[in-house]
């Protein structure tokens, strides 16, 4: 086992080199020359130069990809273009409004669909199991726009049940802008999960040993719950892991409708006023943490189930 | 927060045709008898056929007819769901959307499951080093964020129909990529291929005449799943300001501008967006889930 | 664990909603901004939320009139207007004695110091400086005696910040001493810009890169904090040096209750609350539940609000919603780049594309009526705006479109090349492309839309990519120079000139006009230029957009105008009156 985890632990070098390098060729050699958009529109010449001095631009690329990975080590990404921040302080001050918003969403809506996905599987090829498909499937075709702008509009404004935007950065006073939007995501993210878990727990459902277990006579019910679930532990566990990393980066839309300053908000105006570093930052770190959790994914996968060994 | 992969889970399987009817005659026999299937199959049909007609100017030809005196016009008797902006047939406007829907759709996730089939092929056959540097690749571009990746390949690229299919097709291809490449590591110590070899077979021989025949149920199935994926992709980009060129009609701009445009009570360009997208999305779901079961041989005892 | 988590959540979820109650001061403005915040460093201050915020903070030698029309300059931090010598090069202002800075930890024992000529000297070579980055330093280049030479000087290492400048001189510390090289007679315009406030020295030394999270002025207001992505919150200034507010309006003020408050020291209110709101849903419920106080009316909600007679339905007026209507001294158009080949040097197709435009309906859809038409590239209440003027090719006309497009070349658009039009990427500004295609698809003239975000849109004008762009310019100061400077050859394209017109008799009169003072001479050189703009079309000027401001009831003295940077220190709000009002929303 502990051979298994250092190999994986060494395995992160070559992924790390991969990330960087991606993300260097992406923005640092196809990108082209950022320092103009960087000054400004109506900056001069030689501001244009000292921007350029100042990003490192005029160094080699050999010496620039060194920087790109200095800066992941000492998270330091420099400036955002448009906001003029501290990228690592906008990112470190994000991360709380975003796992505040999504976490408890993604807690509760692992709550809601594992044991209703656990019922529709069970309950395969019925009328039950085909209209919950066309349910979950009409709710992952309608834009996650429809969501936000109907959870705000109704609950919010029609009906005052919670404020408009807004956000207090005190832990007591948080929750009252954060409730609406933990709301709207699990009601976003019910059809997918309803759809993925009912697609794992169906796989498991005609594996060999249930048809044994059947065989020796044991109730549907007891199966699905004794053995079924069980067995679907391993990649809900891995979808779990999985998902931690986009928990920390948050939503995009519904950050940036209710004014929560989270990561997802960033991301969004990042993308709008093509702010290259943040976005570059963003790109680096999520990577990086998916990669820190993949790992972790990994162990625990090889420690539920023994017989595998991932190479 | 709809990033829960729905693309790893098509299950491992052991391929063997039943004796005397091949593998894929006996899927379409019992794909014939699936009602819901056929249902799917047949409207999926119709919406190549409604976009066919629509390329080739034989239907909804008004859809960039403009009068600006019948702006926002509510759903009604000339026009069944409603005008936009410009006094445009929502109904015509959504769909010719079907047209970069399905372009996306298809080339986004054609080049996917040729990315991902011929590298996994390579892959799996060879094993060794080769194997260790594709596996290392695909690990890599798979811890960057889809979105991201995305919106940086079109930072650079520019915005566009084929700069859309080739973002999402080059970063969609990993899924299928490792499911292809295990199915190919089975296959590569088998007997048949064994005797491929004896005859004088050469690896690319091996790979494509061989083995590929075996495998390339998966590659349907793939297909159809990065097709709606990639449906789906293109509404988020166009939101995003990274879609299509404007002027070309797309769901995705027509869900963009619902963002405004719902203050104003107008909810009919954005009904018909999502209608028109939610029968391509539930049709190729089902389908595919139809698919799966007939090519599929381990669930043949149920 | 996830389930005693999850009581723990719920439970504090709903505490927490039972206890909301504001901490925020009733006597308060909070006012949504459409733009993120970015630098609050004066002489960063390029970007729309930070001219927004920042004047609350920093402060500027002079200011507009609050009531006046057209805006006319008085003293801010100056003591009084300047006294100028004969020739009109020589400069010299008393600055008002016994301003102090904000409270910081930069001063000694933390407390403000007082402001001193040198501190304006200071911030101005800040602009100068490369290194700060600065995109205000058009406001001073070329103007100033020996400033450019210090410039390039410091650029050299051959400068510093102690070497002075023959131009800026400070005979004692209330005393400034502005000597131009040439005639400058928007000087007292640019210094009522956030620009040229003065900056300590002292704090800008401390914070260092950090400086624009630490702005540290003599405003009424004090800086607290900034969420970023949410809020920035400001505080009434303890120390405020008392600027008062004016005594006198014009005719009408008084009726308008504008005067009610003459001769009170400012500011009124206690805090000012600057919310970063890019979306308009949110930004408009709020509005409507009263969580905001002023703001504009997004053209999608206008319809459910104002009535066709462009006043506000009744349901708003019975709420206690006020509307106010104002001209903004800007123009909206579509830039030519004329360094192309094809539209740059055929002036009749452009003169076809402008007949081709038909523009009643972007009034009515994009503007709901609040915009008219644009005939030239002045502002309206601008020198040299002139009613009756009219650009012919503005008369809509097909059959003169098509007859244009036939001379320059291309009948019925045959031969041409598709032209390529740029604009920044948005729901909006995408449905603006999309009617300019149509229009000129009308004529036969195809039309590839380029959608960018706004840095990068910026970026293709800056390097003449773009064919045609869609842009709009919002007046620095009340002179239509501003608008001129536009279109004067030397500043092509790194410069503001985006489309790159080049006319020596427009550049000559541009020349000639800049050593004019204000009168009748300098209207007439700015009509030859209209002139001159009107035969050589390198814009299709579209509309000039009219201001409609939404407001509370219970906000007292607004005279909104978009070039006036301070309007938030005049607001006052009444208490009684929310109380009453806030009940029916």
């Amino acid at each position: 086992m502990l051979k298994f985890i250092l190999r994986r632990l060494l395995y992160m070098i070559p992924i790390f080199f991969g990330i960087t390098l991606v993300t260097f060729v992406l923005f640092n050699v196809a990108g082209g020359d950022p320092a103009a958009q960087a000054a400004g529109r109506y900056a001069t010449p030689d501001q244009i130069t000292v921007m350029r001095a100042e990003m490192g631009l005029n160094k080699p690329l050999l010496n620039q990809y060194f920087d790109l990975v200095t800066q992941l080590f000492t998270f330091d990404f420099g400036r955002s273009w448009s906001s003029k921040q501290q990228i690592s302080h906008l990112i470190t001050a994000g991360i709380g409004p975003s796992l505040t918003v999504t976490f408890p969403g993604f807690v509760i809506s692992l709550l809601i669909t594992i044991p209703l996905s656990l019922l529709v599987a069970h309950k395969r090829g019925t009328f039950f199991d085909k209209a919950t498909l066309v349910i979950c499937l009409a709710l992952t075709a309608i834009s996650s726009v429809v969501y936000v702008l109907a959870g705000q509009y109704f609950f919010a404004f029609r009906w005052g049940m919670f404020p408009i935007s807004g956000w207090d950065p005190s832990w007591d006073g948080r929750w009252q802008y954060a409730a609406l939007p933990i709301i709207i995501m699990v009601s976003l993210s019910l059809g997918s999960y309803i759809l993925f878990f009912r697609t794992v727990f169906l796989d498991e459902m005609y594996q060999d040993y249930v048809r044994t277990a059947r065989s020796k006579g044991l109730g549907n019910a007891k199966i699905l719950l004794k053995h079924v679930l069980r067995n679907a532990l391993v990649p809900i566990i891995t979808l779990v892991v999985l998902q931690v990393p986009f928990l920390i980066t948050g939503s995009l839309l519904t950050e940036s409708f209710f004014g929560i300053p989270g990561l997802g908000g960033l991301i969004y105006q990042a993308i709008q006023e093509a702010d290259f570093p943040v976005i570059k930052a963003m790109t680096i770190i999520s990577a990086v943490l998916y990669m820190v959790f993949q790992l972790i994914s990994d162990i625990l996968y090889a420690l539920v189930d023994p017989k595998i060994r991932l190479g | 927060m709809s990033t829960v992969a729905t693309q790893n889970f098509v299950p491992v399987a052991e391929l063997k045709a039943a004796k005397g009817r091949s593998l894929w005659q006996d899927a379409f026999r019992r794909l014939r008898h699936e009602k819901v299937a056929m249902i799917s199959l047949a409207i999926i049909i119709a919406y190549l056929v409604m976009a066919a007609l629509c390329a080739a100017g034989l239907l909804f030809t008004n859809y960039n007819v403009t009068d600006h005196g019948a702006a926002y016009l509510p759903p009604g008797a000339g026009h069944w769901m409603g005008t936009d902006i410009f006094g445009r047939d929502v109904m015509a406007r959504a769909a010719h959307g079907t047209i970069t829907s399905l372009i996306v759709g298809f080339f986004g996730a054609a080049l996917a499951v040729v990315i991902g089939t011929v590298m996994g092929a390579i892959s799996g056959y060879f094993g060794g080093v080769i194997d260790e540097l594709i596996v290392w690749f695909y690990t890599t571009v798979d811890t960057i964020p889809y979105i991201l990746l995305v919106v940086a390949f079109s930072f650079v690229v520019g915005p566009g129909l084929s700069t859309l299919c080739l973002a999402i097709g080059l970063t969609s291809w990993i899924g299928h990529c490792r499911i292809v490449r295990s199915e190919f590591m089975k296959h590569r110590d088998r007997e048949y291929v064994h005797g491929a070899t004896a005859l004088g077979a050469g690896h690319a021989r091996r790979i494509f005449v061989h083995i590929l025949p075996n495998v390339f149920h998966l590659v349907l199935i793939n297909f159809s799943l990065g097709f709606v994926t990639a449906v789906k992709s293109e509404v988020i980009l166009s939101y995003l300001g990274l879609g299509v060129a404007a002027g070309t009609p797309s769901w995705g701009m027509m869900i963009s501008d619902a963002k405004l445009e719902l203050a104003r009570e107008v909810w009919w360009g954005l009904a018909a967006a999502t209608f028109f997208m939610f029968f391509l999305v539930l049709a190729f779901t089902l389908f595919n889930d139809a698919l799966r079961d007939a090519l599929d041989p381990k669930l043949k005892s149920r | 664990m996830l389930t005693r988590f999850l009581v723990i959540f719920s439970a504090s979820l709903f505490l927490s909603y039972c206890t909301r109650g504001s901490k925020v001061s009733e006597n308060s403005i909070q006012f949504p901004m459409k733009m993120n915040l970015s630098s609050l460093d004066p002489a960063q201050a390029s970007n729309e939320a930070t001219n927004e915020v920042g004047p609350n903070i920093n402060e500027t030698l002079l200011q507009y009139n609050y009531l006046k029309r057209p805006l006319t300059v008085e003293p801010l931090l100056a003591a009084t207007m300047p006294t100028v010598s004969k020739d009109g090069l020589v400069h010299t202002f008393k600055i008002k004695p016994g301003v102090r800075f904000h409270d910081d930890a930069a001063f000694k024992d933390g407390k403000g110091r007082e402001l001193v000529a040198a501190d304006f000297i200071y911030a101005w070579k800040r602009l100068a400086d490369p290194k700060s980055k600065s995109e205000g330093w058009w406001i001073f280049d070329g103007k100033i005696k020996g400033f450019n030479e210090w410039r390039d000087k410091l650029t050299k290492g051959e400068a510093t910040y102690e070497t002075a400048i023959e131009g800026l001189q400070t005979p004692d510390d209330h005393t400034i001493v502005i000597t131009l090289s040439k005639p400058y007679y928007q000087l007292y315009y640019v210094l009522t810009m956030i620009y040229s406030s003065p900056v300590p020295k002292e704090a800008v030394d401390k914070y260092g890169a950090e400086f624009l999270n630490h702005p540290v002025g003599t405003g009424p207001f004090v800086f607290v904090n900034w969420i970023r992505g949410n809020k920035v919150v400001l505080k009434r200034n303890p120390t405020y040096h008392g600027s008062l507010y004016p005594s006198a309006g014009e005719p009408g003020d008084q009726e308008a209750g504008l005067l009610a408050d003459a001769g009170k020291p400012l500011p009124f209110v206690d805090e000012l609350i600057f919310h970063e709101v890019p979306e308009d849903q949110p930004r408009w419920l709020n509005m409507m539940r009263g969580n905001f106080d002023i703001s504009e009316i997004p053209k999608d909600s206008f319809d459910g609000a104002v009535g066709p007679d462009k006043e506000l339905k009744a349901d708003m007026k019975a709420k206690g919603f006020e509307l106010k209507k104002y001209k903004v001294q800007e123009v909206v158009y579509m830039g030519i780049n004329m360094d192309d080949p094809v539209l740059g040097k055929n002036r009749n197709l452009r003169t076809a594309l402008c007949y081709a435009y038909d523009q009643k309906t972007p009034i009515e859809r994009f503007y709901n009526g609040r915009a008219i038409v644009a005939h030239s590239m002045i502002g309206p209440d601008m020198d040299g705006y002139d009613e009756s003027f009219k650009l012919p090719c503005k008369e809509y006309s097909l059959e003169k479109a098509k007859e244009y497009l036939k001379k320059a070349g291309f009948p019925d658009g045959k031969g041409l090349e598709p032209i390529e039009y740029s604009f920044p990427t948005s729901a909006t500004g995408r449905q603006f492309g999309e009617y300019v295609q149509e229009q000129f698809g009308k004529i036969g003239v195809k039309t590839v839309l380029t959608g960018n975000s706004w840095p990068q849109f910026q970026d293709r004008l800056r390097n003449k990519k773009a064919q045609m762009f869609g842009i709009a310019w919002g007046a620095d100061y009340p002179d239509a120079e501003n608008m001129m400077q536009l279109l004067y050859g030397p500043n092509v394209s790194p410069g503001p000139n985006s489309a790159n017109f080049k006319n020596k008799e427009f550049d000559k009169l541009y020349e000639e006009a800049s050593k004019m003072p204000p009168g009748e001479a300098r209207t007439v050189a700015y009509k030859k230029m209209r002139d001159i703009f009107a035969a050589e079309l390198p814009w299709i000027p579209t509309v000039h957009r009219l201001g409609f401001q939404l407001s509370h009831g219970w906000v007292e003295n607004l005279k909104p105008n978009k070039t006036l940077p301070n309007p938030f220190k005049y607001m006052k709000v009444n208490l009684e009156k929310k109380k009453a009002l806030k009940a029916k929303l």
